[in-house]
């Protein structure tokens, strides 16, 4: 073998071979296998039959899937916009505690991370639990205690939906309070004395400075938060599992009962496409609202 | 004016820990009470008899602690097997970058997009193929797939700050790219590999979804598919000891967080600027 003296000129592909490797057999090629899969019949139980189209028609055209789009809408909507608000807002306080040397910001990441330690699952329990419209649900007893009606946080479609956000809201505010915090500090200090100078206010120094400044970051932090509510259900399934009906049914939850409750392998990888088509698209819009604004 | 500031800072500061920390505390308070208490609701958030029983019931099936185990060994191998796949690549990318190695890079961090449970449904069928349902093998492989992308940034920016003098440095002393490698950038760049390890852990021991794919066989399941299911078979009558076997499954998470925080902040952080690069 000959010994690379210089520790450059030689090969990359030996050190990146095995990680590829990995990569293409579980990321690549599962992708492409679920687009083959889209155009045939097959279920969990046998194999396809042939090609056919009829799959990805009569999937696409269920009477069903406009609510489970809907739905899906709502729910990655509001959590973007939801958890934007709750991790910029965590982490402007955090920026202030900090700079007035309180020692209130140590303990109050740590707790608001807290949250984001929590598996997902148990997240959905911990909430069904507090939700719970049992007489001795935490939130309706408390409720109670002070007089008013109990909710149906969990029985009401609507209401469902808002109690699955606010899970969501608990456990991914640290997430954005992260990725927020990291580039509010990164915001160069002597453009707020500047500002302070000019007598620019608090607020004038928030629309002006901090949020034109943290353009990128919170694009990048809305496209990861996109992806991620998009793709996950662990809290869903174990907090309303989809119901009451498929009020709070997502287009994630829906392929997995499609394909692990009813085995239509098939139609689960038409809907897995479409899932796939709609977090590329979201994801380029992102980035191209991000263009226009640099422009 | 700044005083007044500092009077609302703490308020809004306290009242965002008080959110955040209820639903855990209304856990434990669930977890320590008597069947009786739990019907008392928020009038009996602190119990007036507190008990252990529940997590004595918990832990004395013999099967809980098996799932924690499982849990424990499959995000510790998963996370283990990412490392080490992404150790090498990550030196690669920062040390002798490949044509087109930006645009690799950018790829790899791309495969995020793609959702773990549309990778489950070509996975399942060739793991069911090859006899691997049910093993914890097939199960450590997939999560060490879904924490490679992020490893591989995390680590390239550890071997991107360690200064290339000191690579320079080695190839006079005559050391070779694999010794430089080992000797050199390896150890400096033990930070940012705990880093990615700490981060897929925590990921592997949160995930449900490929375990519960996967996996069927009780025996087998780790603590975070079990505690579904273990919900899914209870009644209101056994609250408390549902609460006590989800507080069992946040607890080791949360105790590692609590002990490693600093370095997990750090870590989710550089992460999430990688992320921004």
């Amino acid at each position: 073998m000959r010994q690379d003296r210089t520790g450059q000129g030689g090969s990359a592909w030996p050190w990146l071979a095995p990680a590829l490797m990995m990569l293409g057999v579980f990321y690549l090629v599962p992708v492409l296998d679920v687009l083959r899969l889209a155009f045939t019949d097959a279920t969990l139980l046998r194999g396809s039959s042939g090609a056919t189209l009829r799959t990805i028609t009569e999937t696409w055209s269920d009477e069903r899937l406009p609510l489970i789009l809907r739905n899906t809408g709502v729910y990655v909507a509001g959590a973007v916009a939801g958890l934007t608000l709750t991790g910029l807002g965590v982490a402007l306080l955090l920026v202030r505690a900090e700079r007035r040397g309180l020692w209130l910001a140590g303990p109050l990441r740590v707790i608001v991370l807290t949250a984001w330690i929590v598996p997902g699952v148990a997240n959905g329990i911990l909430w069904q639990m507090i939700l719970s419209e049992a007489p001795f649900g935490a939130l309706n007893s408390a409720l109670g205690m002070a007089g008013v009606a109990p909710v149906r946080w969990l029985s009401d479609p609507q209401m469902a939906m808002v109690s699955v956000l606010i899970a969501t809201l608990w456990q991914g505010t640290a997430f954005a309070m992260i990725v927020l915090y990291a580039a509010r500090a990164r915001i160069d200090p002597t453009l707020y004395e500047a500002a302070e100078m000019d007598g620019a206010g608090p607020v004038m120094r928030f629309l002006h400075i901090t949020l034109p400044q943290m353009r990128a970051a919170l694009v990048v932090n809305a496209i990861l938060l996109t992806i991620q509510t998009l793709n996950g259900f662990d809290i869903i399934i174990a907090l309303t599992g989809g119901g009451p009906g498929q009020a709070t049914e997502v287009l994630s939850l829906n392929i997995y009962n499609r394909v692990f409750v009813s085995f239509d392998l098939a139609g689960g990888a038409a809907l897995a496409l479409l899932l796939l088509v709609v977090a590329m698209v979201l994801t380029l819009l992102w980035l191209r609202s991000l263009r226009r604004d640099a422009a | 004016m700044t005083r007044l500031g500092d009077i609302l800072t703490w308020a809004l500061g306290l009242l965002i820990a008080a959110v955040f920390l209820a639903p855990l505390a209304w856990l434990l308070s669930l977890a320590l009470r008597t069947p009786a208490e739990v019907y008392l609701g928020a009038a009996r958030f602190i119990p007036e008899a507190p008990t252990l029983a529940n997590f004595a019931q918990v832990l004395g099936d013999g099967a809980f602690p098996r799932y924690l185990w499982n849990g424990v060994k499959l995000s510790v191998a998963g996370a283990a097997l990412a490392v080490l796949l992404a150790t090498p690549a990550a030196w690669a990318f920062s040390r002798r970058p490949p044509r087109h190695g930006e645009r690799l890079l950018l790829a790899i961090l791309a495969l995020q997009m793609v959702s773990p449970l549309v990778l489950m449904l070509p996975l399942y069928r060739w793991f069911d193929r090859l006899g691997l349902l049910d093993t914890h093998i097939a199960v450590i492989l997939v999560l060490a797939a879904l924490g490679l992308p992020l490893s591989v940034w995390l680590v390239k920016l550890g071997f991107d700050a360690i200064p290339r003098a000191l690579d320079d440095a080695a190839a006079i002393d005559g050391a070779g790219a694999f010794a430089s490698f080992r000797e050199i950038s390896l150890p400096l760049a033990l930070p940012s590999i705990a880093s990615a390890f700490l981060l897929s852990m925590i990921a592997g021991w949160g995930q449900f979804l490929v375990p519960f794919i996967l996996l069927s066989k009780d025996s087998t399941l780790p603590v975070s598919v079990a505690i579904f299911q273990y919900a899914g078979s209870t009644s209101a009558s056994t609250t408390q000891v549902l609460a006590a076997a989800a507080m069992l499954a946040i607890l080791p998470a949360l105790a590692l967080f609590l002990v490693l925080q600093r370095a997990i902040t750090r870590a989710l952080t550089s992460g999430t600027i990688s992320a921004q690069g």
